[in-house]
């Protein structure tokens, strides 16, 4: 805890910056884009958004299987902090989705694979948080809680491969591990930093909710009390 | 690759597209609600740890 109290700073404000820099660099010195307008400038804020969210849940579903294989307390702690923070990034991820359609689409909601796929992600992100709190047993409710998250873990290849398995209105991906990126490098470096300054941001908040939730279930040690 | 796309505060505000429109009400709507949502969630967790490291002392 001490060591990642010392690391917490930095790693905020260097992702900080980054995030800052490159969110400037996208919305002023990129040039428009020729089918969407401008509106485009919005993939640097809903591209990490939706990245992380979907990521910050795979790091629930591992945390969750390490506490179930091997009964680590801290992994399922760490299930139960990263919850409501999916829950805002995924929140982000579908509004910012909705303004971008309106100027794209022609509306800011549709009925669409990924976008469905995506408020299922934000439903489940609430419900594990709802569940977990409603039961007195904590023993119980870590159990539950790991155990639902693995089921859910499911909906992450489908909202990955919803643009590719059946036809949808949301572009796919533009950048993939096995082809050429779809976007222009110009347009593309600042995307890449926005998505790894947000990525630092996302951690600094889940070391704040880590520590809030082990100073709540561990209050009672010595060493809590030493710590604070 | 580093030239500034708007020559006004003005136009980079509007973020007028070839097109016609005006898309900056869409873009900063966006950066407006990322800034708040990330915000509140750092203000929200300070203050929890704030409020129970007073109650465990």
């Amino acid at each position: 805890m001490y060591q990642v109290d010392r690391a917490y700073p930095y790693i905020l404000y260097i992702s900080m910056a980054l995030y800052v820099v490159s969110i400037v660099w996208g919305l002023f010195l990129t040039p428009e884009d020729f089918v969407q307008g401008n509106s485009y400038r919005i993939i640097y804020l809903h591209v990490p958004a939706s990245f992380i969210s979907q990521s910050l849940y795979m790091a629930m579903a591992i945390a969750s299987a390490i506490f179930l294989i091997w009964k680590v307390k801290l992994s399922v702690y760490l299930v139960r902090s990263i919850a409501p923070i999916g829950a805002v990034t995924t929140f982000i991820a579908l509004i910012s989705g909705s303004i971008w359609g309106i100027p794209t689409l022609g509306s800011w909601w549709v009925w669409d694979a990924r976008i469905v796929s995506t408020l299922i992600l934000f439903i489940m992100y609430l419900g594990l948080i709802s569940l977990h709190d409603s039961f007195s047993n904590h023993e119980k409710a870590d159990k539950f809680l790991s155990i639902l998250v693995l089921v859910g873990s499911v909906n992450i290849p489908i909202i990955k491969m919803s643009v590719e398995w059946w036809s949808t209105l949301h572009q796919p991906a533009s950048i993939t591990i096995s082809s050429k990126p779809a976007i222009d490098l110009v347009m593309l470096y600042p995307l890449f930093g926005s998505i790894i300054g947000f990525t630092g941001i996302v951690i600094s908040l889940v070391i704040l909710s880590s520590k809030l939730q082990i100073l709540k279930r561990e209050r009672n040690k010595l060493w809590v009390k030493d710590y604070v | 690759m580093f030239n500034f796309e708007f020559n006004s505060l003005s136009e980079a505000l509007l973020m007028q597209s070839q097109n016609g429109q005006n898309h900056g009400i869409y873009v900063w709507s966006v950066v407006l609600i990322v800034t708040l949502c990330i915000s509140i969630s750092f203000i929200f967790y300070k203050y929890k740890i704030k409020e129970i490291s007073k109650k465990i002392k």
